[in-house]
């Protein structure tokens, strides 16, 4: 007889709620509802009220993560996994969402002008989060599924909530195509729902070390969820949409994509392919191999030839996905990728964050521009820079150099951890290609740093409007490099906090 | 700590210069040179302690960094860098002086010197490999953009060039360093970048083959050799003329440097494998270069090409894989530093007075400014090789390294030295000697009191370690011993 | 095969053409209303298939929820809006189309071949079991055991769909 039929005239085994396990996700999502709620009844509350609220819940999810850091066990009936990389994971998000919130409390507005931006979007970048952190936590495809839309149509509202014409047709093609790989990961969980009779990751992973298992069709699941994350994390084939919703979105909100949705993105990637397709690494090896060589090569390549600072910015995340891909492709076989990953996204989110930061502050520079692309960010802006504004030009100097990865900076200890994991694993030749690829993106890294250092300002420096003062958004940046620099001088104690993310619960 | 505080030291000085506060960027030229000149003192106190005869690293210091990855700082000096690191110590000094008169932001530029000066005695004196990349790696930022934003006209072009194709070489060898570092540990267990324990690891010789040729690709682009020196010319050209001083006089030693300490040491049977095609490759560009700069016309570009051809016997000198060769080389690092140091002092001097460099707009100097003439023919001389004079001693130990190895390279080498002759000594008779004819060059200015201070200790180190090399050599020579023997050690 | 299995392979060869055909329309019709209403058709053959595969519960569902409810709701806001005023999109890229058709073709290819090497081979497995006590209580039984996380985390996703919608509804243009 069915399990379930014997049940039918007994009380429910309702699982138990293990509410210590999502302690940090509950405060997320309590602060995001308050704060809905405080928009609603109090629609004059300032930015600064509601940054400040939306802080107060981040500290506090921040705390509850801290409370947990030595928790490891499956909770929910296997649906999310508390290990190494929900801890890291969720420590950085939450570190990226108060740097995010920095950026949004700064708005594009000028001293007594009305801000473009609606006030929801505060609780909006809080359930973004949680869906992020959701994801990173999610120990079940379809717990995966709904994470990734939470913090899909949060994004998507957040790419459109100013009026500009270009944030308007970011959000719809982020929309539109998000959609789009959304069907493919549920089509690839389906299958593999199909071949392995659950959709939970440990059971998969049981599953797949079972040789009467469906093979075929297990794979095409894997190669559809496969298709699903690439789109998420943009990478080459799937990276079209990225730099059009960059460019187009307001930057603050660019900038927690581009940071936040690579770290949650490559979390459950991690965890679904390393850990719980670990056995069909020899399948899915080449093929995220390829999409990597694809990735850094192509990212690189065009990123070369842009002239707009946050279309760079997209090819050259494109790019640095691709370096994390060679983490991915050696976590099935060695530890040391998952670490290395971890401890990339970690160092990548700040340098980013850093330099759209930048973007942010050059755009207040001059007056604002009304036509399709909206905000200023041509590397026209940004000639002479190093004349005008030393503090942000010097800033932006160490983001670049961060992201070229020139020691000794965060950005060094990264990209040199994933090609140690990448070469313990064989995978020499990818190692090869990522040097490559990391001495094309010098070009176009420099290439700023001439425009704003070895050029001399245009036009009449009269012109220019005073930035106003910014102090969210000094704020913001001096944490950003501050990281980016101290990470960079000593690195061990977030290496160490990476290599105790390394075992994946399922 | 003595080290320690010899390599920070410019740092410090950096940083102290950029808290200058910009109304008063006078002082900063003083903060500098103190800084520089403090440096200077700190390596004396290192070369005086120094225990001569000794082959092995001494007034060294270890501290862990990142024992995850198995990178510590680990410094020490022997006979082979502590020539290298008293020559940084002497030239920042005399650079920092040269730029006295520099109107555009001085601060900064000074700044970046002195951050130059630490990150290049880092690459000397660096006994851990990771910590050696990371400072191979820190040379490019401040050379960067001391050349591309105090430069000349193509000043960014040629930043670029420089940075992209050294960033390259570095990279490739990281890959190396990684591997090498991944091959220890799977052997012994131990993950560690310690040089010492690098080199006693023994390396398959297929092995050593592909990890010499990762690190030949940072070492030979950044020497430069030949065919990899394109970013040279455009590089020393374009970039301040005090700052080419520290290219030319330091930067370009970090490569044979590389060579001497790490590419040999650490896989002398991919070393010997490589041997031919590194021989070959210098006497190609010691003769290519000669004959190029030849035909230069502006004065700066034929002594950056003088530069990239002395630089193929210095190779020519570490590939011979014996004492001579080896001391020579190390030597000749010291002498051609000096050589080409003064060199560009004098050519920045004549481009401050005249706003060119075309040898074709000078002649008969002698008589206007015949005390800068007396300077630059002995500086000349130095570089030509001439006995009794600096350059002389490490080309001859060079050369009879070279001869002991293989003859036909030594004595084609040789055709390099006459050709050397040949383009300075006309250069220099050109522009020195001759009628008079151009009006501008009448009312000339001679050496000023603080150019004399520049150019004096340079000329008074040409001619005294030509008359008495021994110190150097001395010193120098248990360590060269000590390479020459890992080299040659059998494989296992 | 027995008569019941006859009889489903008969409703489904009817109802998977109209399935695609439906969808087709939708995409490529260009009046908003008939889209909307091949989009219900298409949701009934999917209710059909529902039916097929023994779930009843979600059959009704689909049909209640998605063609009732929704799309009601989507035809009112059109009617409301007006209709005809729709935005002719240019192509940007010359050979997107064929390029698209291509690589939709592969992957139909692809994927129908791995359905076909792990599927129709198989022994299907029984829906006996699984639907015994009831769909609807099998259903329950599931979402309040193994998938309460889930379903309760699909809250939130309704918040923020529903924030989402008031944000952008309530932007002047």
């Amino acid at each position: 007889m069915h399990p379930l039929a014997q049940a039918t005239t007994q009380p429910l085994p309702l699982p138990e709620v293990d509410w210590r396990a999502i302690a940090p996700e509950l405060a997320l999502a309590v602060a995001g509802v308050v704060l809905l709620l405080v928009v609603a009844f109090w629609p004059r509350a300032g930015r600064g009220v509601l940054a400040g609220l939306t802080l107060a819940g981040l500290a506090a999810a921040a705390a509850l993560t801290v409370w947990n850091w030595d928790l490891e066990r499956v909770a929910f009936e296997g649906a999310v996994s508390l290990d190494g990389i929900t801890r890291y994971a969720r420590a950085v998000l939450l570190a990226v969402g108060a740097l995010a919130t920095l950026m949004v409390a700064q708005g594009d507005s000028r001293e007594g002008e009305p801000d473009d931006s609606p006030p929801e979007v505060f609780p909006l970048l809080l359930f973004a989060l949680l869906g992020m952190v959701l994801l990173a936590a999610a120990s079940d495809l379809l717990v995966v599924f709904i994470a990734l839309e939470i913090l899909s149509l949060s994004l998507y509202v957040m790419a459109g909530e100013t009026r500009r014409l270009a944030a308007q047709e970011a959000a719809m093609k982020y929309f539109l195509l998000g959609a789009f790989s959304s069907a493919f990961l549920l089509y690839g969980i389906a299958l593999c729902y199909g071949a392995t009779g659950s959709t939970n990751l440990l059971e998969i992973a049981d599953a797949t070390g079972d040789p009467t298992a469906d093979g075929t069709l297990l794979l095409a699941g894997v190669g559809l969820l496969a298709v699903g994350f690439l789109f998420k994390v943009s990478a080459v084939p799937f990276h079209m949409w990225t730099p059009d919703v960059y460019q187009g979105t307001p930057t603050p909100v660019a900038a927690f994509m581009a940071a936040a949705t690579k770290v949650a993105g490559f979390a459950v990637f991690l965890r679904v392919f390393a850990g719980a397709l670990g056995g069909l690494v020899v399948s899915w090896r080449p093929v995220i191999a390829g999409a990597a060589v694809l990735t850094m090569l192509v990212g690189a390549a065009l990123a070369v030839v842009q002239t707009d600072l946050k279309r760079m910015l997209a090819y050259s995340s494109i790019s640095h996905a691709g370096y994390l891909l060679v983490g991915v492709a050696a976590a099935a076989t060695v530890p040391a990728g998952v670490s290395a990953s971890m401890f990339y996204l970690l160092t990548y989110a700040f340098m980013v964050m850093g330099a759209f930061m930048v973007v942010q502050y050059v755009s207040r520079l001059g007056p604002p521009d009304d036509d399709a692309i909206g905000e200023r960010s041509s590397l026209e802006d940004y000639r002479g820079l190093a004349r005008r504004h030393p503090w942000a030009a010097g800033l932006l100097a160490v983001f670049m150099l961060a992201l070229t990865g020139i020691p000794p900076l965060s950005g060094f200890w990264a990209k040199y951890y994933v090609f140690l994991a990448g070469i313990e694993a064989g995978l020499t030749w990818l190692v090869v290609v990522a040097v490559i690829s990391s001495v094309i993106s010098a070009f176009f890294y420099l290439r700023v740093l001439v425009v704003a250092y070895l050029q001399e300002p245009v036009g009449d420096p009269g012109a220019e409007t005073a930035p106003g003062r910014t102090p969210a958004l000094g704020v913001a940046l001096g944490l950003a490099g501050l990281l980016t620099v101290a990470i960079g001088l000593a690195p061990e104690a977030l290496i160490a906090a990476a290599r105790s993310a390394e075992r994946i619960l399922g | 700590m003595l080290l320690t505080a010899t390599l920070f030291a410019p740092l410090a000085g950096a940083l102290l210069v950029a808290l200058v506060p910009a109304a008063r960027q006078e002082s900063a030229r003083l903060v500098a040179l103190a800084a520089s000149l403090v440096t200077l003192g700190l390596a004396v106190v290192l070369a005086a302690r120094f225990q001569t005869g000794d082959a092995g690293f001494q007034l060294g210091m270890t501290a862990e960094w990142v024992p995850a990855f198995g990178v510590s700082y680990r410094v020490g000096v022997d006979g082979v860098s502590l020539p290298l690191v008293l020559l940084t110590a002497v030239l920042t000094p005399l650079a920092i002086a040269g730029s006295w008169r520099m109107a555009d932001r001085p601060r900064t530029y000074l700044a970046l010197l002195l951050v130059l000066e630490t990150a290049m005695l880092g690459v000397f004196v660096s006994l851990d490999l990771f910590l050696f990349y990371v400072f191979w790696e820190a040379v490019l930022v401040p050379a960067y953009f001391l050349i591309g934003s105090f430069g000349g006209e193509r000043r960014v072009y040629a930043a670029v060039k420089f940075f992209v194709y050294t960033l390259l070489g570095g990279l490739l060898m990281l890959v190396g360093i990684i591997a090498l570092f991944w091959l220890h540990q799977q052997a012994t267990g131990t993950p560690t970048f310690d040089y010492e324990a690098l080199v006693d690891f023994q390396k398959a010789p297929s092995t050593q083959r592909w990890l010499f040729a990762a690190f030949f690709a940072a070492f030979a682009i950044k020497t430069p050799v030949w065919p990899f020196h394109t970013w040279l010319p455009d590089a020393y050209t374009e970039a301040p003329t005090t700052t080419t001083v520290l290219l030319a006089g330091v930067m370009s030693k970090l490569g044979v440097y590389g060579f001497l300490r790490f590419a040999l040491p650490l896989f002398p049977d991919g070393a010997r494998w490589a041997q031919p095609v590194l021989l070959t490759l210098a006497v190609v560009g010691i003769l290519y270069c000669a004959l190029v700069a030849t035909m230069q016309r502006d004065f700066k570009t034929l002594v950056a090409y003088s530069s990239v051809s002395h630089l193929g016997f210095i190779v020519l000198g570490i590939f011979a894989f014996n004492l001579q060769g080896l001391q020579g080389g190390v030597f000749y690092m010291v002498a051609h530093g000096l050589v080409i140091g003064g060199l560009f002092f004098i050519t920045g001097m004549l481009e401050e007075r005249r706003g060119t460099r075309r040898i074709e707009e000078f002649g008969g100097l002698q008589q206007v400014v015949p005390r800068m003439g007396g300077v630059m023919l002995v500086i000349t001389l130095g570089s030509v090789a001439l006995p009794g004079l600096v350059g002389f001693v490490g080309e001859f130990l060079t050369l009879l390294g070279a001869f002991l190895e293989n003859r036909v390279y030594a004595v084609l080498a040789t055709v390099g030295v006459i050709l050397g002759a040949v383009y300075l000594l006309w250069a220099y008779q050109r522009m020195w000697h001759g009628p008079l004819e151009r009006e501008e060059n009448r009312s000339l200015p001679d050496l000023t009191r603080r150019e004399w201070a520049i150019l004096a200790p340079l000329v008074a180190a040409i001619i005294v370690l030509g008359l008495f090399p021994r110190p150097v050599l001395d010193r120098v020579e248990p360590s060269a011993q000590r390479v020459v023997e890992q080299t040659q050690a059998p494989s296992p | 095969m027995t008569s019941s299995e006859q009889a489903e392979l008969i409703v489904f060869i009817i109802l998977a053409p109209l399935a695609v055909v439906t969808a087709l329309g939708m995409v490529l019709t260009r009046n908003a209303v008939y889209s909307a209403l091949l989009l219900v058709v298409n949701f009934f053959c999917l209710a059909g298939f529902y039916v097929l595969l023994e779930a009843q519960f979600v059959a009704a569902v689909q049909v209640i929820v998605y063609a009732g409810a929704i799309m009601v709701l989507f035809l009112f806001v059109l009617m409301l809006l007006g209709i005809g005023n729709e935005v002719v999109v240019k192509e940007q890229m010359r050979g997107q189309r064929p390029a698209a058709v291509l690589l939709a073709l592969g992957l139909l290819v692809a994927i129908v071949g791995a359905l076909a090497a792990g599927v129709f081979d198989a022994e299907p497995a029984s829906l006996a079991a699984a639907n015994e006590g009831g769909n609807v209580e099998a259903i329950g039984r599931i979402l309040f055991t193994r998938y309460t996380f889930a379903f309760e985390t699909a809250g939130i996703l309704l918040v923020v769909a529903a924030v989402g919608a008031l944000v952008l509804g309530k932007r002047q243009p």
